[in-house]
């Protein structure tokens, strides 16, 4: 078959490239579509690869996306969708939505990709270009990402999920939750309705020019055949789901493949006491220097050596046990038997190869579902949590011999590794399974609830709810009113003096 | 591992031998306990099969079921038909009733089970006499069912089921409802518990006495670690479902046998038009003479031979085309490229057969879920519902001429089952699976959503709407009245008489 993709710029190409590449062998043919400027997307591939020009530069996306990350770092205390929603950073977004202008600007492009005709978009709708692009060719789509922003899953597949025990994201709750949580989980989830779609506008007003006709968000979601979540539920808490809803969390845990000589050499060196995983993921480029002095003083303090994964400048204190480097293998270091501790941003990735490595964690959310996945790992006892803008020396000290020698962090996190890998079949199988399920069948309209076609008062049988109270409230009211005149008949002047009393006291 | 089994007798448990089978092969010790009165749980070869003395017979189970089947044929008014089920359930169920009391005080038999250490229970709990063992062993449990009456399984499992999409069993609404067949939705969803007390608040009062504390049904069912359902989306609609359901529908479509040497020669001698497959199903053993007659003359109309199976007297007009049968080689014989068309009572086994092997159906639904079966392959266009009461020779057959000559019906099960067949995993695979995952974890309770410990108005966020909308009132108020205040000290003396005159209208 022929299969369209439409990725996302970053960390999340990594995995949905897994998948791509699983596909090919299977004698599929793959074209992906790039924007020219872009992170991880213009590296060489084994597959068709079609770029269009964007009106910006390689700068312009280093200097947005700082911008944004250096936002995060200020203002990260503040919880929920709504300060990112309002935050001064959006020219990011505004940047990534533009790309769709710029693809479909590309005429010659347009009329190729109109011309392949391809069985299924596969696509990351985080900058909604892949949405667009599958409406915009009537192609069965499917999505891959960690989670979807805003209240878009919900809608999008109709998935019910109940604000008293669902928590929205970012919020730092789990699902057992005091009154005043589900308070602010409720108020989150309608300012969710109404801050989302402004803060969707760029996107759906480009989806809107290219397709000809306004569209919301919701309009964009609702075709997706298959979404392929990249969680499962180890980490995210149970909740309702749909049938066209898979799971393939832990997809990017592979096989550890043994570390190259240099890291052999750290890690044989680390003794009995073993090694540290420390990387704040590719997002992150530099801290400020206070920062990291404060950093680099907690981990000399701890007898293990550490691996730091750090492209900024070297902090002076240093101590002997940490080892900078600009890179590191984290699955297969996380994966070595000395693998004592993990610290991490708390990005899904690095969760998930924590979880499927077995290595309890200490974790510094930065921004995103990171803030979500750090509490759900704290709550089940695989880590601790710091706030990376608050913390000390002596938090990160703590923290660390903690985990490290506090038995019970272990046993957590092992034992939620022994639940992540059984499974009946590995979350990339499932993937490819399910792409290739939509490419065969050109969708999956069996599994597409009648839900989508229902207005908002009907879904919640509004509108049965009020028929019915309204013959209850019509046979009560008539059966008061004919006892009324039946007793007015039978007691005469004494039950209409009754009557006149009862008014009265009214 | 060690594995407790508790069935239910009838159909239900065909379908549970493959996973018993599938386990003991897997190395697992199997122990199957059933009452002596049992019909079809005997003893097997990959089982051990543990009796206990209950207060009735066989017989009394044989005529229950043959006077089950029986029970349909009768042409009474509505009204009677209702009480006459109403009865005849509330004495069945309070004979399986009595036997399960006698196993949960049969001490020694219950010791015995105690000191096995099983690490898990299977059970079917369309009866739960299986949750009370569950509880009273504290064992994991895993259920194996179809559905269960009333929507006892949603609750169970926290499964959210928007009425407004999600039609109730028995409505013969399909997912696309108009206003009134949601307002019968509605009215059935309000009025299903009280027709379910009769059956099952009494194992409500047995769990109280033998767990000694306060249980419900829904308490008891609840704690279920995993609900292996055998549905699946081809056949159902799509709507929410939650973590621990794991769908197995199609788990007794097994692999084609060869047909023995009798069944091969009536095929081989049908000829160019093929065969016709009938079978009520094992309930049914016979057919008032009326009704087998008008059967008799339809069958003998159609050019197709048909292999009926029929343990009743054989009709006196049977045409030479209707070979009479006591049993027949049901999924083999569908799976053979001569059938053409299939007669059942749309029971769930004979549906899956149908959907996996491509034949499409004539159906005369009987009770239960039959119906809705027989709905939704109807709705989607794989065959045709017959009344059984009502129907005539006619009917039934222009509905058999339909289905074999109108190409659209072969099409459409052929598409339902390529949908059907292509899955990631074979059903009993992922049955067996989850009971082992089940009894290496001993349970999921990460995949046991928090719901459980909300009351109802907490689930649906009332008491959080409640706190809003006083807020919003309270600050409403105070804002009219500080703006009355204000524009009486503003306007003086007119502002009040504007306000008297207001109050007076009230």
């Amino acid at each position: 078959g022929k299969l369209l993709v439409v990725p996302m710029d970053g960390s999340h190409w990594f995995t949905m490239q897994m998948v791509v590449e699983k596909l090919l062998p299977k004698g599929h043919e793959v074209v992906v579509v790039v924007p020219e400027v872009s992170w991880q997307l213009g590296k060489p591939l084994n597959f068709t690869v079609k770029t269009y020009s964007v009106s910006h530069t390689q700068e312009d996306l280093n200097r947005e996306f700082k911008f944004f990350i250096d936002s995060q770092w200020k203002t990260q205390q503040e919880s929920g969708v709504l300060p990112l929603l309002t935050s001064p950073a959006q020219g990011f977004f505004e940047l990534l939505f533009s790309h769709c202008r710029s693809l479909f600007k590309d005429k010659k492009l347009v009329e190729y990709l109109k011309q392949s005709s391809f069985d299924a978009v596969f696509l990351d709708p985080f900058d909604v270009c892949g949405l667009t692009v599958a409406k915009y060719f009537s192609l069965p789509s499917v999505v891959f990402s960690r989670g979807i922003f805003c209240h878009y899953l919900e809608e999008g597949s109709q998935c019910p999920s109940p604000p008293s025990y669902v928590p929205r994201p970012i919020l730092k709750l789990t699902d057992t939750m005091t009154f005043k949580e589900r308070v602010w989980n409720l108020l989150s989830y309608m300012g969710e309705h109404a801050f989302c779609p402004s803060f969707f506008k760029t996107a759906t007003d480009i989806a809107s020019e290219v397709l000809q006709t306004p569209v919301t968000m919701t309009d964009l979601f609702s075709p997706v055949s298959v979404w392929l979540l990249r969680t499962d539920f180890t980490l995210e808490l149970p909740r309702p789901v749909m049938p066209n809803v898979i799971h393939i969390g832990g997809i990017n845990c592979h096989q550890r493949k043994p570390v190259s000589k240099e890291f052999e050499a750290y890690v044989n060196a680390s003794g009995e006491h073993g090694i540290v995983v420390f990387s704040l993921g590719s997002m992150v480029s530099e801290i400020p220097e206070k920062k990291a002095m404060e950093i680099a003083e907690a981990l000399g303090r701890i007898p293990q050596t550490l691996l730091w994964r750090y492209t900024g400048t070297r902090p002076s204190n240093l101590a002997k046990n940490t080892i900078l480097v600009k890179w590191l293998p984290q699955n297969d270091l996380l994966g070595h038997p000395k693998a004592r501790a993990f610290i991490t941003h708390s990005g899904s990735h690095g969760i998930y190869e924590g979880i499927c490595n077995g290595v309890p964690m200490v974790m510094m959310p930065l921004f995103g579902d990171q803030m979500d996945n750090a509490k759900r790992m704290e709550t089940r006892g695989a880590g601790v949590t710091l706030n990376v803008l608050e913390m000390t020396a002596d938090d990160l000290e703590n923290a660390l011999k903690t985990v490290i020698n506090n038995k019970s962090y272990k046993e957590n996190i092992m034992r939620l590794s022994s639940l992540h890998k059984d499974r009946p079949i590995e979350p990339l199988d499932l993937a490819v399974f399910w792409v290739e399920y939509v490419m065969r069948h050109k969708g999956a309209p069996h599994l597409r609830p009648a839900a989508h076609d229902l207005t908002w008062y009907q879904y919640h049988s509004l509108d049965v709810i009020g028929f019915l109270l309204a013959i209850v409230l019509t046979v009560v009211f008539i059966v008061y009113k004919s006892c009324a005149y039946g007793c007015r008949k039978c007691f005469g002047g004494k039950g209409r003096v009754k009557k006149s009393h009862k008014s009265k006291t009214h | 591992g060690k594995l407790l089994v508790i069935p239910i007798d009838g159909s239900h448990w065909l379908s549970m031998l493959g996973v018993i089978q599938q386990l003991q092969q897997k190395g697992h010790e199997v122990v199957v306990i059933a009452p002596e009165a049992s019909i079809h749980i005997k003893e097997g070869s990959f089982y051990t099969m543990r009796k206990y003395p209950v207060p009735f017979q066989n017989e009394n189970v044989t005529a229950a079921f043959v006077e089950l089947g029986r029970s349909v044929f009768d042409q009474d008014p509505f009204l009677l038909r209702v009480v006459k089920t109403y009865n005849k359930v509330k004495r069945d169920s309070s004979m399986l009733l009595s036997g399960c009391s006698h196993l949960l005080h049969n001490a020694e038999f219950m010791a015995s089970l105690e000191q096995s250490h099983f690490d898990a229970l299977l059970t079917d709990p369309f009866l739960p006499c299986g949750s009370i063992v569950a509880q009273y062993l504290s064992l994991p449990a895993v259920y194996f069912l179809n559905a269960l009456p009333c929507s006892l399984d949603l609750e169970a499992t926290q499964c959210p089921a928007p009425l407004s999409y999600v039609p109730k069993s028995l409505s013969s609404n399909t997912d696309r409802m108009n206003f009134l067949q949601r307002v019968k939705n509605m009215i059935i969803a309000l009025t299903e518990n009280f027709l379910c007390r009769v059956v099952y608040s009494p194992y409500g009062s047995l769990a109280t006495e033998i767990l000694q504390k306060e249980v419900t049904v829904k308490d008891l069912l609840s704690p279920a670690s995993i609900w292996l359902m055998r549905n699946d989306f081809v056949k159902d609609y799509p709507r929410p479902i939650m973590p621990n359901m794991v769908f197995i529908g199609g788990i007794n479509c097994l692999q084609k046998k060869a047909l023995s040497q009798e069944f091969e020669a009536y095929v081989n001698a049908s000829g160019e038009h093929g065969i016709v497959v009938f079978s009520l199903g094992s309930m049914v053993s016979e057919i008032p003479e009326k009704k087998a007659m008008e059967i008799a003359e339809a069958l003998g109309r159609i050019p197709q031979t048909v292999l009926w199976r029929y343990t009743g007297t054989r009709p006196s007009n049977l045409a030479k085309n209707t070979i009479l049968v006591k049993w027949l080689p049901q999924n083999d014989l569908l799976g053979h490229p001569k059938a053409r068309a299939f007669i059942t009572h749309s029971g769930s086994h004979g549906i899956y057969e149908g959907i996996c092997n491509g034949v499409p159906m004539v159906m005369m639904p009987l009770f239960g879920d039959q119906m809705d079966n027989a709905k939704r392959m109807e709705t989607r266009g794989a065959g045709v519902t017959l009344n059984v009461l009502e129907m005539t020779a006619d009917d039934l057959e222009n509905a058999l001429k339909t289905v074999i000559n109108n190409k659209s019906y072969k099409e459409n099960i052929m598409r339902l089952s390529s949908l059907h067949k292509d899955r990631p995993i074979e059903p009993l695979d992922l049955a067996v699976f989850w009971v082992e995952y089940v009894m290496r974890h001993k349970g999921a309770p990460h995949l046991r959503p928090a719901a459980h410990d909300l009351t109802w108005y907490q689930y649906h966020s009332l008491d959080v709407i409640g706190f809003l909308l006083a807020i919003v009132l309270t600050v409403v108020f105070i804002v009219y009245k500080s703006c009355a205040y204000g524009c009486r000290k503003c306007f003086g003396g007119k502002g009040r008489v504007k306000k008297s005159h207001k109050s007076k209208t009230h």
